[in-house]
């Protein structure tokens, strides 16, 4: 490997010794529910932790106002969990990132220089998702926690990705039983419920059955076996699918009104191909999968998840899929082409698509209405072909 | 319509996106394996709807245009066209998502019959400038690597020339046309403006003409010296970064902060001046960490945006009155270190009158 090669590596890293790990008090940005193996992962490191609130309006407030007009959402709720962090007493922000990917590369750069001029004192430990990823992350928890004990890294890692695992499990079985359930709102109790198990399983046997009796359980959920429930597959950008709040609870509103959603994207299996050593990963990933069902409308990956977002959508078409809801943040670059190739590809594949762009400024009303007529347009169009 | 031999030795380029950086390359490298390059139209309103109604609203206005460049080289009749994926310039260091993606973006947006000349450059991934060139000349069924090798020389040496040309300060269109047609022309003698700007923007931004709205000619007209990426070499804009304390993150930041920061850095103007695209993910970072520098710097600074709706009258308003702030910053400035000269008071005698 030349110099110039290594400089590229180590552009990004900027840790720093200065804090002692004893006083280290850890935080990272919120996404979905990954609060809750992660906290796992840096308490059984013996580290201290910060967990920021929720994303809400709130925090949307404080990243819209020190963030620049033009930059993504996810940016813009990341800064505000760092900020929310910081005011909690949070001196250490982990974050991953992907550089080349799309802007994602530049949210730590960016995040970092706001805060300093903000005047915040904090170390930010930042892990490249490139190559060496799986050292890179072992160094990253090394560095915050310096824990040598491998038991604590073993039961440490194992607990946060049965976690995961866990987490995956409950929201497939929410997806499932929510449109089928008699009584509205049973699925959401019993995925709540699962939640707080999950968070207070600290065992790691114990979190090895969290999958079988999350499913085992989830059957006690009356449910309406007869009725038809038709199938949307859920795609699009990373961070807004897996953000319920930034989607605006999409899963819930159409799982309300009868629908079974079928994201993509899940975090376990997303983070299980992005880490797991190619030798021991051995069945056909998310990833390969979308590559192979999108060869014949684009030949190049292009960062983001693009190339994810036309596979899915020609293996939706290909596997009797009702309808395609595509979800992205305003100005999402890779999301943008994939937009322009997606009505090719439903007009030739004969699958509806309906692309939604989020921001700060959506308004819940609007984008429930045009939820409503693609729906309407999905039902009509399994009407006619006779179902 | 113009009816070209649709033989198998032409080649359509639009003018749009690399074209403008690249170029001087791309005609010596076809012309020395035998390869006729027909060049689109320039840039025209009628282009720029063409390309508005195939693509989706949230497409950034340079992709567009291209869209439309490429609909035009197929109504001239040309049937092979030349869209490079310029995915990295360097270990990790990335294109846009749109440009790494422009082939699959025509692809899917273009439903004409033709053929579609894609060479992959990625560093990232080890597909090198070479592999680019070599992929070109298969396409064409030439397989002479002899022949190849020497046509990315004779590419390499317009290049050079054009550079070279452009690093002393002869403007951009001359210097193409005469790297074009093998001369090098010294520059000519400049003219002292009394106020000098820094245009950061992206050469397919700022060169065509009916994207920028003729910036540079508005700017000479207002007796602004405007300096421009193509005046600074790489390696002063790569060292500029480093000097603020940035990492080049974007294959085309150079452009961008590279030129800025360097013309800032050396103290040569009284002004920046930031035009980029709406909706333009890179330029949206990169504008920012030049604001960020510039404030430190305490360098006034402007940021034009542009899209197919911007209305020139407002665009030169804006334009106009930066530019008259920075004229009387300047005259300000001046009158603090050399304040005027005072003539020394001059004692008049008081007349008394005498008589009484």
């Amino acid at each position: 490997m030349s110099r110039a090669t290594e400089e590229q590596i180590k552009r990004f890293s900027t840790m720093d010794n200065n804090i002692p790990a004893k006083d280290r008090v850890i935080a990272w940005p919120r996404m979905g529910r990954i609060d809750i193996p992660l906290k796992a992962l840096l308490t059984n490191l013996g580290a201290k932790i910060v967990i920021p609130p929720a994303n809400s309006n709130e925090a949307l407030e404080i990243g819209v106002k020190n963030s620049i007009e033009g930059i993504c959402l996810p940016y813009k709720l990341n800064l505000a969990n760092y900020i929310m962090a910081l005011e909690n007493g949070a001196n250490t922000l982990m974050m991953f990132q992907a550089p080349g990917s799309c802007r994602l590369g530049n949210y730590t750069k960016m995040a970092q220089k706001t805060l300093k001029k903000k005047g915040y004192e904090f170390d930010m430990v930042i892990f490249d998702m490139y190559r060496n990823k799986m050292i890179q992350t072992l160094h990253a928890f090394w560095h915050v926690t310096r824990c040598l004990n491998p038991w604590k890294y073993f039961k440490a890692f194992s607990l946060g990705f049965t976690k995961f695992y866990a987490i995956d499990c409950a929201e497939k079985m929410l997806l499932y039983y929510r449109p089928r359930e008699i009584n509205k709102g049973d699925a959401e109790k019993y995925y709540n419920k699962w939640l707080t198990k999950i968070d207070d399983c600290n065992s790691l046997i114990g979190s090895k059955f969290l999958c079988h009796k999350i499913r085992k359980d989830f059957k006690n959920i009356q449910i309406d076996k007869n009725k038809k429930v038709p199938v949307i597959f859920l795609i699009g950008e990373f961070f807004v699918l897996l953000d319920p709040y930034t989607n605006q609870q999409i899963e819930k509103e159409l799982g309300d009104m009868g629908f079974e959603v079928r994201r993509q994207i899940m975090f376990s299996g997303w983070l299980e191909h992005v880490l797991k050593p190619s030798i021991f990963y051995k069945k056909e990933s998310h990833r390969e999968r979308a590559v192979k069902y999108a060869s014949k409308y684009m030949k190049r990956a292009i960062g983001g998840e693009c190339i994810e977002t036309i596979g899915d959508t020609v293996y939706a078409a290909k596997n009797g899929i009702d309808g395609v809801i595509h979800i992205m943040p305003f100005s999402c670059m890779p999301e943008i082409v994939s937009q322009n190739i997606l009505s090719k590809v439903s007009r030739e594949e004969d699958i509806p698509v309906l692309s939604l762009v989020l921001d700060e400024q959506t308004g819940k009303a609007g984008y429930i209405t045009r939820i409503e007529a693609f729906i309407d347009l999905v039902k009509r169009k399994k009407l006619r072909r006779g179902e | 319509m113009n009816n070209f031999s649709t033989g198998r030795n032409i080649i359509g380029i639009p003018r749009a996106l690399s074209y403008y950086g690249n170029y001087p390359f791309y005609y010596g490298f076809f012309k020395a394996l035998g390869i006729n390059i027909i060049l689109s139209d320039k840039t025209t309103t009628k282009i720029i709807n063409e390309g508005v109604e195939k693509v989706v609203s949230d497409t950034c206005l340079p992709i567009k245009v291209f869209v439309g460049h490429v609909l035009n080289l197929l109504e001239k009749g040309c049937d092979k066209i030349f869209v490079p994926s310029l995915q990295s310039s360097s270990y990790k260091i990335n294109n846009c998502s749109k440009i790494r993606g422009l082939p699959e973006i025509i692809r899917n947006v273009i439903d004409k019959p033709f053929k579609m000349i894609e060479p992959t450059i990625d560093k990232t991934e080890g597909i090198s400038f070479k592999d680019f060139c070599f992929d070109i000349a298969h396409e064409y069924n030439i397989y002479n690597k002899d022949l190849i090798n020497s046509a990315i020389k004779s590419g390499w040496v317009v290049y050079d020339n054009f550079l070279k040309m452009t690093n002393s300060g002869v403007n951009y269109e001359t210097a193409l046309q005469n790297a074009i047609e093998g001369k090098i022309l010294n520059p000519q003698m400049e003219i002292v403006r009394p106020l000098s700007v820094v245009i950061m923007a992206h050469g397919y931004n700022l060169f065509d003409e009916r994207i920028s709205m003729r910036l540079l000619k508005k700017l000479e007209k207002m007796g602004v010296k405007a300096y421009t990426s193509l005046n600074v070499t790489k390696e002063n804009a790569l060292d500029s970064i480093k000097q603020l304390g940035e990492i080049q993150y974007w294959a085309n930041e150079l452009d961008l902060t590279g030129t800025a920061a360097y013309y800032m850095l050396n103290n040569k103007v009284d002004g920046i001046i930031a035009l980029s695209a709406f909706g333009c993910g890179p330029d949206s970072l990169m504008v920012d960490e030049i604001q960020y520098h510039a404030k430190e710097y305490n360098m006034p600074m402007i940021h034009l945006t542009i899209d197919e709706h911007t209305g020139e009258a407002g665009f030169v308003t804006r334009l106009e009155a930066f530019v008259d702030m920075l004229l009387r910053n300047k005259r300000k400035a001046l009158e603090i270190n050399n304040p005027p000269k005072t003539l020394p008071p001059v004692i008049k005698k008081e007349r008394v009158l005498t008589k009484v």
